[in-house]
Order: C-alpha cells, then structure tokens, then sequence
C-alpha cells in the first residue's frame, strides 16, 4: 500500500518544489528591506560549489560542507552588501548582476578547484548517502515495504521538507519581531526608518547576507539532491528565476514566494501531457498574472481578508 | 470591493488557462495510450517483446533543434523496426527544456510512473550527468545518442553511448590531417565556457603534445563572440601549420571566416560540434579546409545510408544530420538487445546491450566496450568544393 503511493518521480519534483521555497525565501529576505538583488544565482552558486568541493576533494562529511557552504555564502553576502549599501532599485539589481556573473566566470576559470565548465559530477548525493548510513545501522528499504530507490527519494524529500519548514519558521519568527519590524519600515521609508532610530546600515546589510546565507544552503542542497553542478546552472537565468517567484507569488508577506516558487515549479510538471506547448502556456500565465496582480499573487490584503473570514467563522 | 473584484477576474483566468491545458493533455496523450493497449495484447499472445522504452530529450528552449533531429530519427527508427515485427517498442517522450532537474525528474517518470525498460537520452552530457547515475542506480539501461563529454560511460554498467566521444575523433582527424599536410606546428583556439567545447579543447592539447607537435598559442573565447580578430592576430603572428579549433559551428564558421579574410590559409580541425553543413552556409568559401571527424556522413555510397537518408527527407523535409542518425541507430541497437533479451526485463536488456558486437547501422560497425563506450572507427572528412568530402 505505503510502497505503491511512494512515486520517486512525484518525490523528485517536490524535492525541487522544496528547494525552490528555500530559494524563494532568500529572495524574500532581501526584498523585504526594498533591495532588489539579481545576484542571488551566485550565491546559490558559491553554497553548492563549496560544498561539493569540500565533501568530494575533502572528504568532509554533506553536514560540514552544507552548513560551511551556506556560511560562506552568508559572508560573500555581507561582502557585497556593505558597498553596495547606497544603491538602490535598479541600479542595486544592475550590480548584483554584476556580482553574480562574475561568480560564474569565476567558477568558469578557476579550473583546478572547479573543473571549468564542464561541472563537478558525482558530488555524494543526500539520499544515497543517507540510506547507506541507515544500511550501517542494520536498516533496510524492504523493512518498511519499500525499494531502495523509493526510500531514497522518501528520505531526501522528508529531510528538504523538515529543513524548508524551519526555515520559513524562522523568517516568519523574525517578522514579528523587532528585526522584521525594522526591515518593513525601511522598506516603507528608508529616511523616515533612520529618523525613527533605527539603524539603516545594520539591518540591510543583515537582511542581504542572510538572503545570501539562504540562497547558498539552497545551492548547497541543490548540489547534494542533482549530483552534479556547472557554471551555466548559475547563471542569470537562475537569478531571474528566482526572482519570478517572489514577483509571482507576492514579496509582501513570506507566503508570497512559497507559493510562487511551489506553483512555478510544479508548472512545467503539471503541463508535461502538451509537451512543445508547456513553456507557451507558461509564459502566457506570467503575462496574464502581471497584467491582473502586479502585486503579486498574495499580498497583505489577501491575508488580512483570509483572517478575518476565519474569525468571523471562529464567531459564529 | 474593486480589489476583491479584480483578484476574481484574474483568479477565473488563471482557472481558465489550466483548464485549456488540461483539454489539450489529454488529447495529446490518448494517442500514444490508444496505441499501447493493443501491443499489450499482442505480446501477451507471445509472438512479439512488447518493450515501453522512454525517451528524454530537448522539445522545448534552446536546445530544441536537437531534440527535434532526435526524436524524427527515433520516430523514424521505430516505424521500421514495427513494420519488421520481430519487436515493438513503445516510445515515450518526454521533454527535458535542456535542464538537469527537468530531465531528472522526467527520467523519475518514466523508471517510475510508466516502468520503462530502457531510456533513450537525455541530449546534452550536462543532463547525463545527473540523470545516468539515477537510472544506473535503478537498474535501467540508458543509452545517450549525442552526450559526447568525458565520463558519461563510466557513470555505471547500465549507463551506454553510441555517439563517438571528442576523445575518438579527434584524435581521428589530427592523424589525418597531419598526414595529409605535414604538420610541426599548431595553434589551438577553444570556448572556455562550454562543456563541450572546453572538453574538446582538452582532448586536442592532449593530443598534439602526445603527437610531439608544437603548440604555438593557445587562444579563448566565450560564446556568443563576435570578433575573433584579437586571438586570430596572435595565431597568425606564431603562424601555424594547422589551427584547431574547438567550437560549435556558429561561432567556427565566424572564426574561419574571419581567419581567411586575415589572410590565414592553415587548415582547420574541429571537434564534433563544428560538424554541421550550417558551417557552409555561414562561412561560404571561407569554410574549405575544415577538417572533421564525424559517425555520420551522409553521402557515403552505402544502401542502408542512402536508405535512410531518402525516408528521413520524405518525412520530415529535410536531410537528416548527425543526431538523427545517431538517434536512428541507437533504436535499432536497442531493438536488436531486446530481441536478444527476449523480455522486457531491464537487466536482461543491459545485458544483451552489453554484448552487443558488430552491429551494423548507418553509422558503421558499432560495438560496446566494457564500460558501455561506443568501438567505432569514424569518418574523417573535410570542406573541399562547398560540400563535406571524405578527407584523403
């Protein structure tokens, strides 16, 4: 029963689904202080790199190589957002553009530690890797019913999922409190956030390399569930993919780029049965969301109204 | 209430739209479900191995010319083996848009959701390189027809290939080529951020140091580039013997262009990717002297080849290139492991794969090793007279 509902393919699209919230999140962080960032591919892009390195040249266990990954990613972030502190808008997105497209080439050219760009292969997969602990233990797939490669899947996809509800916990925590306080005011009006008191410089700069440090934990994960990664899947493609989400789903409230990102990865998935037309009904779907909520599919308003109706059922 | 109004309206499009989508799937795949009931029957009744075979390839974005060329040899492939009737293959497609994780989670569909025998694919050794390792670990033969980069066979025992690597025929065309002409010194100019073009690249130094040649200059370039007169100045300045070139044909055919017009008259070698009559079109006479080798050529004086390329242009309205060839051929290694295999068992088909020896497609004598890497000898040919020519 168990065996026949557990599809590795539905699981492999939600591993994906999953990675994406994380992404979608990390967009979120930084546009929730009114920085619009493009480089977010090569934060991605640092995360998954270091960690591939470290746990296939060094033999570093994926904990130390994702966690370090994501921290160098985090530090790279700060890096970048310190002098990059007095651009805004566009001219912002322009060099975080910038950033990442160095990150690429850079990766391009550093051909002993990266391989160029022909890519890192055979990086220890999460699943794999998590099942062999298991066998270790003395545990087996056919235990609970299931082949190897139905467990696989299972444990990567429970992990990703344990691992995107702390995180969107967190930054939902962090909303609340006196950090998303400040980060929503300056969003709101950066002068007026500075003459309330509140320390400009330190909260945008914390809001960019905690967006960094999350774009890099993704990266590091994406490496671990594909098992290969090269220069090209960093590109700016993926940072306006990234962007989409949050610009889809909504950058008001987290829910926003949750949904965007789940929604814009199940797409394509769902759309599988009319093959050559899939990315035509896609586009269409983008067009149609901008022209009727440029705000994005959820905003404030949307969730203001949803609560209100469940209090009103609440009452009554 | 105009806001609340509004999030209606978009809200009955967006509905609107996924309910179109969900008319036009299932008008697209009735036909192929339509077509494999019957089959079933009829290898229940014992004559026939009914196999599902998946195929994974670019339908869609940048990288959907190839997919196209792919899934025609493939279709055409298997109207032939059908008609013959020792086997029947089923062929689903699925589309990849050139993505890992979109030919990753397809290949999960089709090991998955429609319990393929074997796969066909994916198009580029980037996607291979995630998706070889998953059907390795499910036991699913997977055999690439265009991944050409390094290490694609030696993912695993149920990964194969049948497109000869860069390191075959390069290796190939220098020996002729310095035969031919002479050669003491050469020049090599590659794209640095390709996959292809950068293995390619590394084959080609490893090759003429082997051979004792002299490299004079080693010249980068990124794709897309426009002018090649800066790195095209320094090879002529150390004036080479040959220049070889590892690029796609977009970008060679600019730089051959641009190289004659400088003056430079050394020949040109090319990796696999600079293969393509488009090279012709683009450079015009510029283009003579390039030398290539190739698995396909079209207009060698073969029944089966002349055949093929006669049926392929009936049907499609066009002349077959390389990676429908190798498509083509890859359906009829696999019709011939399954008929071997008798069964639609995955392993028994990797098994039967393996021991594939001698055969002969369109391409030539094909084997496998024992890493699942293609043993063929190819083509050499060159530009001469405005059309590719076997190189003597």
């Amino acid at each position: 029963m168990l065996a026949e509902l557990i599809n590795p393919y539905y699981l492999q699209v939600l591993s994906f689904i999953l990675i994406n919230i994380i992404l979608g999140v990390s967009i979120y962080i930084t546009l929730s202080t009114g920085q619009l960032s493009l480089g977010h591919a090569g934060f991605m892009g640092i995360g998954a790199y270091a960690s591939a390195i470290l746990t296939l040249d060094y033999h570093m266990p994926l904990v130390v190589g994702i966690v370090v990954g994501a921290i160098l990613a985090g530090i790279v972030g700060l890096c970048i957002g310190i002098p990059t502190l007095r651009l805004q808008g566009v001219y912002l997105a322009i060099a975080t553009l910038g950033f990442g497209e160095v990150i690429r080439v850079l990766f391009i050219n550093l051909e002993g530690l990266t391989k160029g760009a022909v890519g890192i292969s055979s990086i220890p997969h999460i699943g794999r890797e998590l099942v062999k602990g298991l066998q270790d233990f003395g545990f087996k797939a056919s235990m609970i019913g299931l082949k190897n490669n139905q467990l696989i899947s299972l444990s990567v996809f429970l992990l990703l999922l344990i691992i995107t509800l702390l995180i969107i916990a967190f930054f939902i925590r962090q909303t609340n409190s006196r950090v998303g306080r400040a980060f929503a005011a300056i969003k709101m009006d950066e002068r007026a956030a500075e003459a309330m008191g509140v320390n400009i410089t330190y909260y945008k700069v914390l809001a960019f390399a905690q967006g960094a440090m999350v774009a890099g934990f993704a990266g590091a994960l994406f490496a671990h569930v594909t098992a290969y990664i090269s220069p090209a899947d960093f590109s700016y493609h993926r940072a306006v993919e990234i962007l989409i989400f949050a610009i889809f789903g909504g950058s008001e409230v987290i829910w926003g780029p949750i949904f965007g990102a789940a929604f814009l990865t199940a797409m394509p998935e769902i759309l599988r049965e009319v093959n050559e037309y899939r990315y035509m009904i896609y586009g269409v779907l983008l067009v149609v969301m901008m022209a009727f909520r440029p705000q994005g599919l959820i905003d404030t308003q949307m969730i203001y109204k949803l609560k209100q109706r469940r209090k009103k059922k609440g009452v009554s | 209430m105009r806001k609340f109004s509004k999030g209606l309206i978009s809200l009955v499009a967006v509905s609107s739209l996924l309910g179109i989508t969900a008319c036009g799937g299932g008008g697209t795949s009735s036909e192929p479900a339509g077509g494999e009931k019957p089959a079933a029957e009829t290898a229940a009744s014992g004559d026939t191995v009914n196999v599902n075979v998946g195929v994974v390839s670019i339908l869609t974005g940048s990288g959907a010319g190839y997919g196209e060329a792919i899934t025609n040899g493939l279709k055409l492939a298997n109207k032939e083996i059908t008609e013959q009737g020792k086997v029947k293959l089923n062929l689903l497609i699925e589309d990849s848009a050139g993505k890992q994780e979109q030919a990753l989670s397809s290949a999960q569909k089709l090991m998955n959701s429609d319990n393929v025998s074997a796969i066909i694919g994916p198009t580029l050794s980037t996607e291979m390189n995630v998706v070889g390792p998953e059907a390795d670990m499910n036991g699913v033969p997977i055999i690439g027809t265009s991944t050409t980069a390094q290490g694609i066979p030696q993912i695993g025992d149920y990964v194969f290939r049948n497109s000869i690597p860069e390191s075959m025929a390069i290796p190939a065309s220098i020996d002729a080529a310095v035969k031919a002409y002479d050669v003491k010194k050469v020049a090599i100019i590659y794209g640095n951020d390709d996959v292809f073009t950068k293995s390619g690249f590394d084959t080609m130094k490893a090759v003429a140091e082997e051979k004792g040649l002299e490299i004079t200059t080693i010249e980068e370039f990124q794709k897309g580039q426009a002018d090649y007169n800066a790195q095209l100045t320094k090879i002529k300045g150390t004036n080479p013997d040959l220049i070889l070139a590892s690029a796609l044909y977009n970008e060679g055919a600019v730089i051959m262009s641009q190289a004659r017009k400088m003056g430079i008259t050394a020949p040109f070698v090319g990796g696999n990717g600079f293969n393509s009559p488009e090279v012709i079109k683009i450079a015009g006479e510029a283009a003579e002297g390039l030398i290539v080798a190739t698995p396909w050529f079209g207009d060698k004086q073969d029944e089966k080849v002349q055949a093929f390329v006669e049926k392929y242009t009936a049907e499609y309205g066009k002349a077959p290139d390389q990676f429908a060839a190798q498509a083509y051929d890859a359906l009829y290694v696999l019709a011939d492991a399954v008929e071997r295999a008798g069964s639609d068992d995955r392993d028994a088909i990797r098994d039967a794969l393996a021991e594939t020896k001698g055969f002969k497609g369109i391409l030539g004598e094909m084997s496998f090793d024992e890493e699942g890497d293609i043993v063929m000898d190819p083509t050499v040919l060159t530009i001469k007279d405005g059309k590719f020519q076997l190189f003597q």
